[in-house]
C-alpha cells in the first residue's frame, strides 16, 4: 500500500453567506493521480487553494504527510515548500526570465547555492522542454510556453504532490495540446498529481481516480471508466454528456 | 540636500508603503495622520515647525541643515509612499499569491516579487518627485540654510543684476533637474521588463 501524500478531512470554506467547499474528504496516495472536475463555479479552485494552505479552510483538517496544516503554529511557507501548484492564470513573476522564475524558490527557499539552484532549474526546464527559453521573459513566450513554465517552477522544489488548477483553460484551444503533453509526460514519471481539468482524453488516459463535484461537494467519485460508461447520480451524468459533446466538436 | 532627502524619502516611503498595507489598521491610521500633515500643509510651515518649535518644546538645538534634511525626507517620504503603495497594489495580489505557493514568507514575497515589480513602475512618478523637491530646496530660505536661492538673494542684492542674477539661478535648476530627469529616464529603460508597457 503507498503512502498517503495529502489528504483532507471534512472540509470546508465558506465566504460569509457562500459555501464554497462543503464537507469534502479526499486523499491522495504517493504515485497517485486524481481529477477533480465540475460546473465553474462549483468550489473546485477554493478546494485546491485550502489543500494548498493558499486559503485557509473555515473547518476541517488538511493532513500532508501526517502532520495537520490546520493546526495553529504549523510553519505554513515550509508545508507550501512541499507542495507545488500550478494557476490557472499562470503567474509567472513578470521581472524574471524563465530561469529566474524557476530559481527564485530554489534560492530562496530550499536556500540552494547558486550554481546547483541553477543546474535544478535548468533541468525542471528542460523536463517540460521549455530549457531553450530559459532567458526569456515571461512576456515574450506564448501562453502554453508560460504554463509549462509554471510546471517547471513547481517541479523543481521536488514537491511531494503537484496540483494544478485548470492549468488550461486559460489558454487557446491550439495550446493546451502541449501543456497536456506536459502533463502526460509528468503522469509517466509517476509524479503524484490533483488535477482540476476538463481535459477528458487526458482524464480516460492518465487518472486514477476522477472526481465529480458541484455546489461545493463531492457528487459522485470513481475511476475514469464509471464516469464514461455510466455515472450514477443525474447531475455528473448530465455534466459528462456536454463535455463529452464538446470533446468531440474541438 | 534634495538628493538626500528623495533617497531617504524613498527608504521611509517604502517602509510606509509596506506598513500601510501589511501592517494592521492602527498602523495603517497613524501613517495616514502622518501623510496628511506632511502633504496637507505648506512645507514652509513644516520647516518653521521643525527649527522653531519642536527644540522650543524639547529644549534642545537642532542646527539647520539637520532640519532642513529632516523636514525634505519626511515630507518627501510622505508623497513617496502614495506612489509606491500605488504601485505595489497595481503588482497584483496574484504575484504574491504566486510567491507563497513555492514557500517564500510574505517578507521574502515582498522583497523579491513585489518590490522589484513596484520600484519599476514608480520610477516616472520618482522624477517628479524629484523636480518638485529641487524646486522646493528654495523655501530652505527661512531657516537660513544656504541653497542656491539665497546665494541668489544675496548676490542680487549686492550686484543689483536681479534680472541676470535670478534666470541665472532658473537656469541652473533647469539645468539640475532636467539632467536628473534624464538620468532617471535612462534608468527607467534599462530595467524595464521587455515587451511591457508599464503605466502608473
Amino acid at each position: 500500500m503507498a503512502d498517503t501524500v495529502l489528504e483532507c478531512r471534512n472540509l470546508w470554506k465558506i465566504y460569509g453567506k457562500i459555501t464554497a467547499v462543503k464537507d469534502v474528504s479526499l486523499e491522495v496516495k504517493e504515485g497517485d493521480i486524481k481529477l477533480v472536475f465540475g460546473p465553474s463555479g462549483s468550489g473546485k479552485s477554493t478546494l485546491a487553494r485550502c489543500l494548498a494552505m493558499l486559503t485557509t479552510p473555515t473547518k476541517g483538517e488538511v493532513i500532508l504527510t501526517g502532520e495537520n496544516l490546520t493546526r495553529s503554529g504549523v510553519d505554513l511557507n515550509k508545508a507550501r515548500a512541499r507542495i507545488g501548484f500550478v494557476f490557472q492564470h499562470i503567474w509567472l513573476f513578470h521581472h524574471l526570465t524563465a530561469l529566474g522564475n524557476v530559481e527564485l524558490g530554489l534560492r530562496q527557499v530550499l536556500k540552494l547555492p547558486k550554481e546547483e539552484a541553477r543546474e535544478r532549474a535548468l533541468q525542471a526546464l528542460r523536463e517540460v522542454k521549455m530549457e531553450g527559453w530559459a532567458e526569456h521573459y515571461p512576456a515574450q513566450m506564448s501562453g502554453g510556453q508560460q504554463q509549462r513554465v509554471g510546471i517547471a517552477r513547481a517541479l523543481a522544489m521536488n514537491p511531494e504532490i503537484i496540483i494544478l488548477d485548470e492549468p488550461t483553460s486559460s489558454l487557446d484551444p491550439e495550446l493546451t495540446g502541449e501543456v497536456v503533453d506536459t502533463l502526460r509526460d509528468l503522469a509517466q514519471k509517476g509524479t503524484t498529481m490533483l488535477v482540476i481539468s476538463h481535459e477528458m482524453t487526458f482524464a480516460r488516459e492518465v487518472a486514477d481516480e476522477m472526481i465529480f463535484i458541484d455546489e461545493g461537494a463531492i457528487i459522485e467519485r470513481g475511476p475514469p471508466e464509471l464516469f464514461f460508461t455510466n455515472p450514477t447520480s443525474e447531475r455528473a451524468r448530465r455534466f459528462m454528456a456536454r463535455l463529452i459533446k464538446r470533446t468531440r466538436r474541438e | 540636500m534634495t538628493f538626500f532627502g528623495v533617497i531617504l524619502g524613498l527608504g521611509l516611503g517604502t517602509l510606509l508603503a509596506i506598513g500601510d498595507l501589511y501592517g494592521g489598521r492602527v498602523l495603517s491610521i497613524i501613517i495616514k495622520f502622518y501623510v496628511e500633515f506632511f502633504r496637507g500643509s505648506p512645507l514652509i510651515i513644516q520647516l518653521f515647525i521643525f527649527y522653531y518649535s519642536i527644540p522650543n518644546l524639547l529644549g534642545i538645538l537642532i542646527d539647520n541643515h539637520t532640519v532642513g534634511l529632516i523636514v525634505f525626507t519626511l515630507n518627501s517620504a510622505a508623497y513617496q509612499k502614495g506612489y509606491i503603495k500605488g504601485a505595489m497594489e497595481s503588482v497584483f495580489e496574484d504575484q504574491m499569491t504566486a510567491a507563497l505557493s513555492l514557500g517564500l514568507s510574505k517578507a521574502q514575497s515582498i522583497r523579491h516579487v513585489v518590490l522589484p515589480q513596484a520600484m519599476r513602475v514608480v520610477i516616472p512618478a520618482w522624477s517628479n518627485e524629484f523636480a518638485s523637491m529641487a524646486k522646493s530646496t528654495a523655501a530652505l530660505l527661512v531657516i537660513a540654510v544656504p541653497e542656491l536661492t539665497s546665494n541668489l538673494k544675496a548676490i542680487a542684492s549686492w550686484t543689483w543684476r536681479v534680472l541676470e542674477t535670478y534666470s541665472f539661478g532658473a537656469l541652473i535648476y533647469l539645468i539640475w533637474i532636467s539632467v536628473v530627469m534624464k538620468i532617471l529616464d535612462i534608468i527607467y529603460n534599462k530595467v524595464k521588463i521587455p515587451e511591457i508597457e508599464i503605466t502608473a
